[in-house]
C-alpha cells in the first residue's frame, strides 16, 4: 500500500517534467517506474546495491552529456528526476521513504521554473494532497487508503490559512540572490532584435500572450494599436538587425491627439524591450528611450512586470535627424538587382519621396500580392524573388521588401517590428495583445515630417490591420486555436479564463516586493516594512495555532439537563453534609436523606420520583426536565443550627 | 402489581427458613429470570429445605440428584430401554424432568456428568440417543457445591460457573433465628403443610413480566461501567465478560419486578450484583478469601453512576 | 549523571509510580521534531531560497502551505497522544527468565481513533497500538525477568509520529504496578520424591473404587469386567469402561529434606521444578519453607499459593 501511494507521488511528480527533460531521461525514468511496478506486482527482489550505483552515475553522465553542466536549472531538474527514479528502485525502508516524499517536494517546487499558470497550480495542489497521503501512509501504513487521502486533505485544509498569512505578509525580496545560471529563461519566446523571412509567421502561430493593456478611459481605435518594438535599421541581405549603439533621448515635448494613459502587464520575454504605443510620450520609471524611438529596460525582462505609460497617436519624432543618421538608413548590401533598378526607376520617374511611397505602395496593390502565413522559401536575392516571382509573404516579407525598395530609392527608411491590435476581454475590461498578433511595418523619413510610418501589409490585406490576423489570411491556413473567429461560444470562455488568469498574473503570480506594499498599505498598515509585515506575521500565525491547539484540546461534553440538575441537588445538599456520594443511586440516596433531615423527605420525595422517571423510566420529554430543574432549585435547604 | 404472589411467596419461606430473607428474595429472583443457581456452603444449613420451600409454593414439581463419582450422565437424563411388550425402545425420563431440581454436591460428579447437566440447563432440552426431548417450563436448576471439602472432587470450571445466573451462600443463621429454629417444629413437617401461593402458568406470566421491565439507556450505561472497571483494574484476574453483564441486567429486571417497580434502578443492579457477579470475578494476588460480598462491595464504590 | 537523571525527572516531571488513570494531560505531552522533521524543514528553507532566487510565486504559496502542514503536524502528531487515559491492567505471573507481559488498557475518550502509539518499558520490546474511537485498548508490554519476586516495571514511553513522521510526541507515565516472578525451574532437577509420600500410605477418595471416567470402544484386550454390560443390554456395541487414574498420591516438597550444599537459590527452583512437575501429574502436595508451611492441596488456587510463597521467600 505505502509503495502505491510512493508511484503515484513520484509518477504525478514527474509527469509536468516530460515535456522539459531530456527525451531519452524521459524514457529511462519510465522503463525505472515500470520495473519499480513489477517489482512490487511480482514481490521480486529489489536490484543490488552495485547496481542501483552503475545507474546513478549513468544517469549523472549522461545529464552531463546532454548540458555540459551539472549547475543550471534543467540540468539540476534532470538530476532531482533521476535520483527519484533510483531512490524508488531503493525503497527499503521509512527513510528511503521520505528521501522520496521530500525529492517529490522538490519537483513539484522546479516545475514552476517551467510554469505557474492556474492548472499548474491545480494540479500541483492535486499533486501534493497525493504526496501528503503518501506521506501519512508512511506513519501508518495499516489505515485503508481513503484515510490516508482524508488525512491528507484536512492537514493541508488546515495549513491553507498558514499559506494565506504567511503569503501576504512574509517579507518579500526581488531576486535574484545571486547571478542566474545562464539558461534560466531559455523557455521564454517572443520578438528576437533581428528578422529575418519567417521569424514573425512562426511566433504568429503562437496563442500566448505577449502584454496585457489597461487602459484609463477610451480605447484608441483599432487600426491605430501599433506597439512599438524592436526597430531595425541594419540590414545584411537577408537578415534585419537593431542597431546596438542608440543615444539615449528624452520624448519629444511636442505632441498632438488625445493623449492615452495605459498601464501594461508584459509578459517576461528575456529581452529589454518595453511594448508601448506609437508614439510614447510619458515614460515609466526606470525606462530608457533610445534615439529610435524604442523603449528599453534597464535589465532584461525576466519576470512580469507592470508598466504605466502615455502614448500620443499623431506625435512623429525625428524631424531633426542627423545627415549621417538618415545616410545610415540609407545602407544596403550589392544584392537584389532587379528591385534596385526598379527603385532607381521610380526615382527618375517620380519627383518627390511621398510619390515614391505611394508608387511602392501602389505597386503591392495593383500586383497580384498575396498575405499568407506559409510563403514559399526564399533563395539568395530574397527581395527580388518575392517582387517579382513568388508574390506571396507575410507582414515581414512585406516590410522587408519596402524598406529595402525604399533605401534603394534613395528614401531613408526602416523596420519596426512590434505588435498590431490586441482583443478586450469584456469580462475584465484589459486588452490582450498575443504573440500571434506580431507585425512589422515601416517607417520613412520624410523631409519636415519627420518618421512617418509606411504598413505596406494594410496596402495587401486592410483586413490585418482592422479586424485581425484572422480575417486576413486565406481560408484553410492553419490559424492559432484561440485567434479564430468561428468559435464565439468558446471566445467566451476564453475571456472569461484568461481574466480569470490575469487576475491570477496581477494578483498572485505579481505579488512583489512593490504589490506587497500596495496591497498591505490598502489594508491599513502604515508603512508597511519587514519589521511590521514579520510582527504581524508571528501574531497571525499564534493566532492561527492557538486556533488549532483549541480544536486539538477541545472535547464535546454535553451533560443531560436531567443529570445537571441532580447534580445541582447533591451540590445544595453537600451543605448539610449530605451530598450523594459517587456511587449511591437515587433511593438510597432519598432514604439517606430521608433518615437524617425527615423534614426534607417530602420535598425530596417528589424530586427524586421525577429524576428516575426521566433517567430511568420512558419520559423522556422537556416539560418534565423543566419541572425538575424547577423544583430542585426551589428546594429550600436550611443549615442545621 | 403483579408480583404480590412473590412477595406472599417470600412471606411464607422466611417462616420456615429463618432469617435468610436475602437469600430467599435471591432465589426468587433466579427463578424469574429464569436462571439457575448455584449454593455454596457447608451441609446443614438449609440449601435442601430452600429448594423444597419454593418448589411447593410455587406449585411446581420437584427432583432431586444426589451426585456421586459413578454417575453416569444416563443416570440424569434418563434411558431408553428395550421393551419386549411393544417391541421397542422406550424412553424412561430421569432426574431431570421436573420443574425445580435440586443438584446435590455437584462437585462430586464426574466431568462427563457435569457438563450433559449443564447442558441440559443452558438448552432447556436433552438430547438421548438423537433424539431431543424439551424440558418442563418453567425449569430451575438449584445446585449446591461443597467449598470446604476438595479431595476427589471436581470443582466446576471456570466457564460451567458461567451457566449459573448467580451464586449464593447461605451462611449461619444469627443468634435469634437458630433459637427459634431450635424451639420451633419439625422443618420437614411445615414444607409439608405449605400450600402453593401460585398457578403454574402465573409463574410463565411473572417470567415474562421479567422482560417487559424497562432499562434505561443510563442504566445500561452504569452496568457498561461496572463492566469496563472489572476488565481494566489490576485488582481483579480476569474482567466481567458481556454474557456476566447481560445477566446482571436480566437479574436485576426480576429484583425491580420482586420491588414492584417497572424500571430498573443501579440500586437493583448493586442488590444482586454480590450473587451475579461473585463467581464470576476473582481478585487478583492478594486476596484469595475474599467473599462475593467484599468483591461486590469494592466494585460498587469504585465505579460512579454516571 | 546523577545531575541529568535529576534534570529529566524534574523536566518530565517524574514522580514515581501513580494511581489510576493516568490522563495525559498537555503538560506531559512533550513534542520535538524528528530528524524526519528536521529533513523537513532543512529542504523548505533550500526550496525558499529559490524561490526567492528565482522569483517563483507559486514557490512561495508551495513552500508556505507546507510550512503549515509541517505546524499542523506538530499539533495532530501532540493531539494523537494527548488526553490518552491509562489505566494498569492485569498481570500474571510468571517464571524467572520468562518475558513478563503487563496489560494496559488505553481509554480514547475521543470519537475519533488514535494510531501507532508505541509503548514500552525501559529495557523492555515496544508494542504498538491503534486505539480506536471511544474505546479502550488492551495492550501487553513485555518484559524480560531476570529475578524471582515483585518485578516493578518503572516507567513507560509513550511515543507517537502519526501522522506524517516528522514529529514525535512522548510521554511517560509510570503505572502501580508489579509483577510476581516465580523462581525460575531447575533444568536437570532429580525426579519428583514420590517416594516419601509412600510412607504416609497415599490415600484413595471416597468410596474406594476408582473413579469412573468415561467409555471407549472395546478392544480385546480389555478385562471382560470393564465391559459396560448395562449398555450392552441396550443393544449397544461393547463398550469399556475408562477409569481416570485420580489418585491423590501426597508429595513433599520440603526444604529441609534437601541436600545441603545446595543455595537458597538452588533451592528454590528445585523446589518450583518439582510443583510444577507435582501440579501437571495431578498430585496433591504440601510444601514447607523456613518458617512457613503450606497444607496439602491441590487445584490452580493451590498451586500459586504455593509458588507465591517460594517467589517472594526471604521478602
Amino acid at each position: 500500500m505505502q509503495e502505491l501511494w510512493l508511484f503515484a507521488s513520484a509518477g504525478m511528480s514527474l509527469l509536468p517534467h516530460v515535456e522539459h527533460a531530456p527525451i531519452w531521461l524521459t524514457i529511462a525514468v519510465g522503463a525505472a517506474l515500470a520495473w519499480r511496478t513489477a517489482i512490487w506486482w511480482r514481490r521480486t527482489a529489489l536490484p543490488s546495491r552495485w547496481l542501483l550505483n552503475f545507474l546513478v552515475a549513468a544517469g549523472s553522465a549522461g545529464i552531463f552529456l546532454t548540458f555540459n553542466q551539472f549547475f543550471g536549472k534543467d540540468p539540476g531538474i534532470a538530476l532531482l528526476i533521476c535520483f527519484l527514479a533510483l531512490k524508488l528502485l531503493e525503497m527499503r525502508r521509512v527513510r528511503d521513504g521520505l528521501a522520496i516524499i521530500f525529492l517529490c517536494y522538490f519537483l513539484l517546487l522546479t516545475h514552476f521554473l517551467n510554469e505557474q499558470g492556474i492548472g499548474v497550480a491545480g494540479f500541483t495542489l492535486a499533486t501534493l494532497v497525493v504526496v501528503t497521503a503518501a506521506l501519512a501512509s508512511l506513519g501508518h501504513g495499516g489505515r485503508p487508503a481513503a484515510d490516508h487521502l482524508r488525512q491528507s486533505v484536512l492537514m493541508l485544509a488546515q495549513a491553507a490559512p498558514f499559506m494565506l498569512v504567511l503569503f501576504l505578509l512574509f517579507p518579500r525580496v526581488q531576486g535574484p540572490l545571486w547571478g542566474m545560471p545562464a539558461d534560466a529563461y531559455s523557455a521564454m519566446s517572443g520578438l528576437s532584435d533581428s528578422m529575418s523571412p519567417g521569424s514573425i509567421s512562426n511566433l504568429s502561430l503562437s496563442g500566448e500572450i505577449a502584454f496585457r493593456v489597461k487602459f484609463e478611459g477610451d480605447l484608441p481605435p483599432r487600426p491605430a494599436l501599433y506597439w512599438r518594438g524592436p526597430v531595425l535599421s541594419l540590414y545584411d541581405g537577408r537578415t534585419w538587425r537593431a542597431d546596438a549603439r542608440q543615444r539615449k533621448v528624452s520624448p519629444h515635448d511636442t505632441a498632438a491627439g488625445p493623449t492615452y494613459r495605459y498601464s501594461v502587464t508584459l509578459e517576461p520575454h528575456n529581452k529589454h524591450w518595453l511594448f508601448v504605443l506609437e508614439m510614447p510620450w510619458k515614460l515609466p520609471p526606470d525606462a530608457i528611450l533610445a534615439r529610435d524611438y524604442q523603449l528599453l529596460s534597464k535589465t532584461p525582462v525576466r519576470s512580469r512586470i507592470r508598466y504605466e505609460a502615455q502614448s500620443h497617436l499623431e506625435f512623429v519624432p525625428g524631424a531633426d535627424e542627423s545627415e549621417v543618421s538618415l545616410r545610415r538608413h540609407l545602407a544596403l548590401p550589392a544584392n537584389n538587382p532587379r528591385t534596385r533598378a526598379l527603385a532607381e526607376k521610380w526615382r527618375q520617374e517620380l519627383a518627390t519621396d511621398e510619390g515614391i511611397v505611394r508608387r511602392m505602395l501602389d505597386h503591392f496593390r495593383q500586383e497580384k500580392f498575396f498575405y499568407t502565413l506559409t510563403p514559399p522559401l526564399l533563395g539568395e536575392n530574397s527581395i527580388d524573388q518575392f517582387l517579382f516571382e513568388t508574390r506571396r509573404g507575410f507582414c515581414e516579407h512585406y516590410a522587408s521588401a519596402f524598406v529595402f525598395a525604399m533605401r534603394a530609392a534613395g528614401v531613408p527608411a526602416r523596420v519596426v517590428t512590434g505588435y498590431q491590435g490586441g482583443e478586450e476581454n469584456p469580462v475584465d475590461g484589459y486588452m490582450i495583445v498575443r504573440q500571434s498578433d506580431a507585425h512589422a511595418w515601416a517607417e520613412v523619413w520624410l523631409k519636415d515630417k519627420g518618421w512617418v510610418r509606411v504598413d505596406p501589409t494594410a496596402a495587401i490585406a486592410p483586413n490585418r490591420i482592422e479586424a485581425g490576423l484572422a480575417s486576413a489570411v486565406l481560408a484553410g491556413e492553419p490559424l492559432p486555436f484561440l485567434v479564430r473567429t468561428d468559435l464565439s461560444w468558446f471566445r467566451g470562455i476564453r475571456f472569461r479564463w484568461e481574466a480569470l488568469s490575469n487576475s491570477w498574473n496581477q494578483w498572485v503570480l505579481g505579488y512583489n516586493p512593490q504589490r506587497q506594499r500596495e496591497v498591505l498599505s490598502r489594508l491599513g498598515m502604515r508603512e508597511p516594512d519587514w519589521k511590521t509585515m514579520t510582527a504581524a506575521m508571528a501574531v497571525l500565525c499564534g493566532l492561527l495555532l492557538l486556533g488549532l491547539v483549541f480544536w486539538t484540546l477541545h472535547k464535546r461534553i454535553r451533560i443531560d439537563p436531567t443529570v445537571r440538575a441532580w447534580n445541582l441537588l447533591s451540590r445544595k445538599l453537600a451543605h448539610l453534609g449530605l451530598a450523594r456520594r459517587d456511587w449511591e443511586g437515587p433511593m438510597d440516596f432519598f432514604n439517606r436523606v430521608a433518615l437524617s433531615r425527615p423534614e426534607l423527605a417530602h420535598p425530596m420525595q417528589a424530586i427524586v420520583a421525577l429524576y428516575i422517571d426521566l433517567r430511568y423510566g420512558k419520559q423522556n420529554d422537556q416539560s418534565a426536565q423543566q419541572r425538575l430543574r424547577k423544583l430542585v432549585s426551589n428546594l429550600e435547604i436550611i443549615a442545621k443550627r | 402489581m403483579p408480583a404480590s404472589p412473590i412477595l406472599e411467596a417470600i412471606h411464607h419461606a422466611g417462616r420456615i427458613i429463618l432469617g435468610k430473607d436475602r437469600q430467599i428474595r435471591l432465589a426468587l429472583v433466579c427463578l424469574l429470570a429464569r436462571g439457575h443457581l448455584l449454593i455454596e456452603d457447608l451441609p446443614g444449613v438449609g440449601k435442601t429445605i430452600l429448594a423444597h420451600v419454593l418448589a411447593r409454593l410455587l406449585g411446581l414439581n420437584f427432583h432431586r440428584i444426589q451426585c456421586t463419582a459413578d454417575m453416569l450422565p444416563a443416570d440424569i437424563i434418563g434411558v431408553s430401554i428395550y421393551d419386549r411388550n411393544t417391541g421397542g425402545f422406550q424412553f424412561h425420563p430421569g432426574p431431570i424432568f421436573a420443574q425445580v431440581i435440586l443438584v446435590d454436591e455437584i462437585n462430586r460428579a464426574t466431568p462427563k456428568s457435569q457438563s450433559a447437566l449443564l447442558e441440559a440447563m443452558e438448552e432447556h432440552q436433552v438430547t438421548c440417543e438423537g433424539e431431543t426431548r424439551p424440558l418442563p417450563e418453567p425449569f430451575f436448576v438449584i445446585a449446591t457445591q461443597n467449598p470446604y471439602h476438595q479431595i476427589g472432587t471436581f470443582p466446576l470450571p471456570e466457564s460451567q460457573l458461567d451457566r449459573f445466573l448467580m451464586r449464593i451462600e447461605m451462611g449461619y443463621p444469627d443468634q435469634a433465628a437458630e433459637r427459634e429454629l431450635l424451639a420451633g417444629a419439625d422443618r420437614r413437617d411445615m414444607v409439608a403443610s405449605l400450600n402453593p401461593c401460585m398457578e403454574p402458568g402465573e409463574l410463565i406470566e411473572l417470567q415474562r413480566a421479567v422482560r417487559e421491565v424497562h432499562v434505561s439507556g443510563a442504566l445500561i450505561a452504569y452496568v457498561q461501567a461496572l463492566a469496563e472497571h472489572t476488565r481494566r483494574s489490576p485488582d481483579f484476574e480476569a474482567g466481567l465478560s458481556p454474557r456476566a453483564a447481560l445477566s446482571l441486567l436480566r437479574a436485576a429486571r426480576a429484583w425491580a419486578l420482586i420491588d414492584r417497580r417497572d424500571l430498573v434502578l443501579p440500586e437493583d443492579i448493586q442488590a444482586v450484583l454480590p450473587a451475579v457477579a461473585g463467581h464470576r470475578l476473582h481478585p487478583s494476588g492478594g486476596a484469595p478469601t475474599a467473599s462475593s460480598a467484599d468483591i461486590a462491595a469494592a466494585l460498587v464504590g469504585a465505579v460512579p453512576i454516571p | 549523571m546523577q545531575a541529568t537523571a535529576s534534570f529529566k525527572r524534574w523536566l518530565f516531571r517524574l514522580y514515581g509510580p501513580e494511581a489510576a488513570p493516568i490522563i495525559l494531560t498537555q503538560r506531559r505531552v512533550y513534542v520535538l521534531p524528528t530528524k524526519a522533521g528536521l529533513t523537513y524543514a532543512a529542504a523548505l528553507g533550500f526550496m525558499l531560497i529559490g524561490a526567492i532566487n528565482y522569483n517563483l510565486s507559486l514557490g512561495y504559496a508551495l513552500i508556505f502551505l507546507l510550512a503549515g502542514l509541517g505546524l499542523v503536524a506538530l499539533l495532530h502528531t501532540f493531539r494523537n497522544l494527548v488526553q490518552l487515559e491509562i489505566f494498569p491492567g492485569h498481570v500474571e505471573p510468571v517464571f524467572a527468565g520468562d518475558m513478563a507481559h503487563f496489560s494496559l488498557q488505553l481509554l480514547n475518550r475521543r470519537n475519533q481513533g488514535r494510531f501507532s502509539i508505541n509503548l514500552r518499558f525501559e529495557g523492555g520490546g515496544a508494542v504498538s497500538t491503534d486505539p480506536a474511537a471511544s474505546a479502550s485498548t488492551l495492550v501487553r508490554l513485555p518484559l524480560p525477568t531476570s529475578r524471582r519476586g515483585w518485578l516493578h516495571p518503572g516507567r513507560i514511553t509513550l511515543e507517537t509520529r502519526f501522522p506524517l513522521c516528522l514529529v514525535r510526541a512522548w510521554s511517560y507515565v509510570e503505572p502501580d504496578m508489579r509483577c510476581l516472578v516465580y523462581p525460575r525451574p531447575e533444568k536437570s532437577a532429580p525426579p519428583l520424591p514420590l517416594s516419601a509420600a509412600g510412607e504416609s500410605g497415599g490415600s484413595r477418595s471416597g468410596l474406594g473404587t476408582e473413579d469412573f471416567a468415561g467409555l471407549r470402544s472395546h478392544q480385546l484386550a480389555d478385562s471382560p469386567r470393564h465391559v459396560a454390560w448395562k449398555a450392552v443390554a441396550r443393544g449397544q456395541p461393547l463398550l469399556t469402561k475408562q477409569f481416570a487414574g485420580a489418585s491423590t498420591t501426597q508429595v513433599w516438597l520440603d526444604w529441609f529434606e534437601m541436600p545441603p550444599e545446595l543455595g537458597i537459590e538452588a533451592r528454590l527452583s528445585r523446589l518450583t521444578r518439582w510443583l510444577i512437575d507435582a501440579h501437571a501429574q495431578g498430585l496433591a502436595y504440601r510444601v514447607r519453607l523456613p518458617g512457613k508451611e503450606i497444607p496439602l492441596g491441590m487445584g490452580a488456587r493451590h498451586y500459586q499459593d504455593c509458588l507465591e510463597a517460594l517467589a517472594l521467600y526471604g521478602d
